[in-house]
């Protein structure tokens, strides 16, 4: 979950709207004066402007009147949530909700479909949003915060990586490639583990640690994270090489010959790496083997980071 | 009701769309200067004989309140009428009708619209990430109160392309999609674009292969089928029939338009699917005494292609849903049975902002000039102009002809 997200700053006027949906009850207003119903919340009524509208709770049944998926995020907070599924869907009282859907699969999705309230808890003060999901699913269970992945998930079903010896030149030299592996598994960076960062290093700049100077002074609209530590959580990703190298008796981090930050990781993003092997020699120090290990926010075509990373094999 | 069709659009200016990293930095103030000047000389006209002033208030660079003063101030003129429009990509069209209005009421005789959409230079003490973080948001308010910071931004509901593919969606289940046909009308204007050296992608022809591989941005929408945003800006002069008589070119006269709007999320249209182009192309053509058949040319605001086809359909040069045969059916191209965009469309052209929407008008008054080079259609006397802005939630229609 992105610290970034924009969130609803309700008024005197909504605030009976986000008050209900904190105690996961669905409240719309009605015209006493003509009983038309209104959303979103205002003091006067859009079909004859009486000043007489009146909070009524409503169950929240609706149906799908039309959707997109984002193949693109409309902001790169919402990277968690790719694809994004933007909905509008008009309650069974006749008004349309702008929101998201949740818990349906892609081919579940049709519009007309029936669907039922979700109350998703967005932040740890309790607030949420209004969502929607299909009638045949667990709306309670989507309601809890994304879990936050940020332990290592092995790439599932991956072939077991070739042994090449630290000695064997011509193996190690065909491993040259232009082309990078797959993905690695992915992690979240969120406000937590910046926080720790800036803890730990003492880089405690406002645009890592202050969420709300950031959200308004930083040009990404929110925190980042420190380039060192997109960098150092390269240790937290499990690349997809193909292969293993054997045979020696030390490995060493022997440093980088490039690294460099492109582009922002805003909290709350998810990250992946690749990598591919950019340099090998047989030195009479040890086999130093160059790769190239890029991270990138998902989805994102530009890196965040770019590390030339030295790795000395020692017999 | 309406125009007697005593105003006519006489003079034009449009900067050549550029890449805005590319394009030269200039104050709006001195682009309206500038664009005044072309304008007039396209005319025929003195800077003397302008007595009326419509420009833009948002996103004028040098103030936000004042405009038309600041501008009158700098330019030397004497203004009898100034207006300010705020109608996004519809601001052209809605510039045209009333300066054609104010010159019937007999308010003045020659009016500048106007519309810079080049940057500013940045000042000494301001930030480069100012702009990143006003552009953050787009076009949404994000004020205290404002019905979309509160109800559609949280959600991740923002820009054009997310609303725009929603109307698609919804249309695709009523009715059908066929992604050729949505595709062919970027391809039919490319086509155009390609006998057109002022537009963005002017050289680089265009297959509907290429617009259905290309990246999906909100399903169904292909970045292909979308407006690329470039630096520009434009102007025309609106006059009297009695200026109009000493125009250097063959004047387009303003004799039919419409507008209509009722809310600025589609999500709460009555119905999504029927655009508000609808109401207002029907005022346009019964005040003009024409029927969409009797057009020569359509210059249909493109900001996607799905906004052409629901025009086609709600403006009546076909029934409803059977927009995509009529793409399928006709050739939209400047050789072709159904003119359309002959200037490339802004999506060969490109966006300058609100300006965009004037490349619509100016083409159809180039056209009814006879100026068009390559492209000019061999009888064009009455022409069909609309406008959008927002998603389509504020729209216009022109019916412009020649004398």
């Amino acid at each position: 979950m992105s610290n970034n997200k924009p969130m609803p700053v309700p008024t005197e006027i909504s605030a009976p709207f986000w008050e209900g949906l904190k105690a996961k009850r669905l409240l719309i207003q009605q015209c006493t004066a003509c009983a038309h119903w209104v959303f979103y919340p205002r003091r006067h009524c859009p079909a004859c402007l009486a000043h007489d509208l009146a909070w009524r709770e409503v169950e929240g049944s609706a149906t799908l009147y039309s959707y997109t998926l984002t193949r693109i995020p409309t902001l790169p907070d919402f990277m968690d949530e790719m694809p994004q599924k933007l909905a509008v869907v008009e309650l069974a009282e006749g008004v349309r909700i702008n929101t998201n859907l949740v818990g349906l699969a892609e081919d579940e999705i049709h519009i007309g479909m029936p669907l039922k309230p979700v109350f998703a808890q967005v932040d740890a003060k309790g607030n949420r949003l209004l969502r929607f999901t299909g009638l045949d699913k667990d709306a309670v269970n989507l309601e809890q915060l994304p879990a936050v992945d940020s332990e290592p998930v092995p790439v599932s079903s991956q072939p077991e990586p070739r042994k090449i010896d630290f000695n064997d030149a011509a193996s190690l030299q065909a491993l040259v490639s232009e082309q990078f592996s797959d993905w690695s598994n992915s992690i979240v960076v969120d406000q937590a583990l910046i926080d720790a960062f800036a803890q730990l290093s003492g880089d405690d700049y406002w645009i890592h640690t202050d969420p709300e100077r950031a959200r308004l002074q930083s040009p990404f609209g929110g925190t980042i994270a420190h380039g060192a530590l997109v960098q150092v959580l390269q240790s937290r990703m499990k690349l997809a090489l193909d292969f293993e190298v054997t045979g020696f008796s030390t490995q060493i981090n022997y440093g980088s010959d490039r690294l460099r930050f492109p582009a922002p990781v805003p909290a709350g993003s998810r990250i992946h790496s690749r990598a591919r092997v950019k340099q090998v020699e047989l030195l009479p120090r040890g086999t130093q083997l160059t790769l190239e290990l890029n991270t990138h926010v998902v989805g994102h075509d530009r890196p965040s980071v770019i590390n030339d990373l030295v790795i000395l094999y020692r017999a | 009701m309406g125009l007697k069709g005593h105003a006519a659009i006489i003079g034009t200016a449009q900067y050549k769309p550029e890449k805005y990293a590319t394009a030269p930095k200039m104050f709006h103030l001195e682009q309206v200067a500038d664009l005044a000047a072309q304008a007039l000389r396209d005319a025929g006209l003195r800077p003397e004989d302008l007595d009326g002033l419509v420009i833009n208030g948002p996103q004028f660079h040098e103030a936000s309140v004042f405009v038309p003063a600041m501008a009158a101030e700098y330019l030397g003129l004497r203004l009898n009428f100034a207006e300010v429009v705020d109608l996004g990509g519809c601001t052209s069209v809605g510039m045209v009708w009333r300066a054609a209005a104010a010159i019937e009421l007999g308010l003045c005789q020659a009016v500048l619209c106007v519309l810079p959409a080049r940057m500013a230079p940045l000042g000494p003490d301001e930030d480069p990430s100012w702009m990143a973080r006003a552009m953050r948001f787009g076009g949404h308010s994000t004020a205290f109160g404002a019905p979309e910071a509160e109800f559609d931004l949280p959600y991740g509901h923002m820009g054009q392309n997310t609303g725009y593919a929603m109307i698609a969606q919804r249309y695709a289940a009523q009715y059908g999609y066929d992604p050729v046909a949505m595709a062919k009308i970027a391809v039919d204007q490319r086509t155009n674009a390609q006998a057109n050296p002022q537009a963005m992608f002017y050289g680089q022809p265009l297959t509907i292969e290429q617009v259905l591989a290309s990246k999906r941005v909100a399903d169904p929408l292909h970045v292909l089928e979308i407006v690329m945003p470039v630096a520009g800006g434009a102007a025309m002069i609106i006059a009297s029939k009695e200026v109009a008589a000493r125009a250097r070119k063959r004047p387009a006269f303003i004799t039919g338009f419409g507008e209509h709007l009722a809310f600025k999320s589609p999500s709460y249209a009555a119905d999504m699917l029927h655009t508000p182009i609808g109401p207002a192309s029907r005022r346009a053509f019964e005040m003009a005494g024409l029927k969409p058949a009797d057009v020569d040319a359509a210059q249909i605001y493109d900001c996607y292609t799905i906004t052409a086809l629901l025009t086609l359909e709600d403006a009546g040069f076909c029934a409803k849903g059977e927009g995509m045969a009529f793409v399928r059916e006709h050739d939209l191209t400047w050789r072709g049975d159904f003119p359309m965009n002959t200037h490339g469309g802004q999506l060969s052209f490109g966006q300058a902002g609100s300006a965009g929407g004037m490349s619509q008008v100016i083409e159809a008054v180039t056209q009814i000039a006879g100026v068009a080079g390559e492209r000019q259609l061999g009888r064009c006397d009455n022409v069909y102009v609309s406008g959008t802005g927002g998603v389509m939630s504020e729209q216009g229609a022109l019916i412009l002809q020649g004398a």
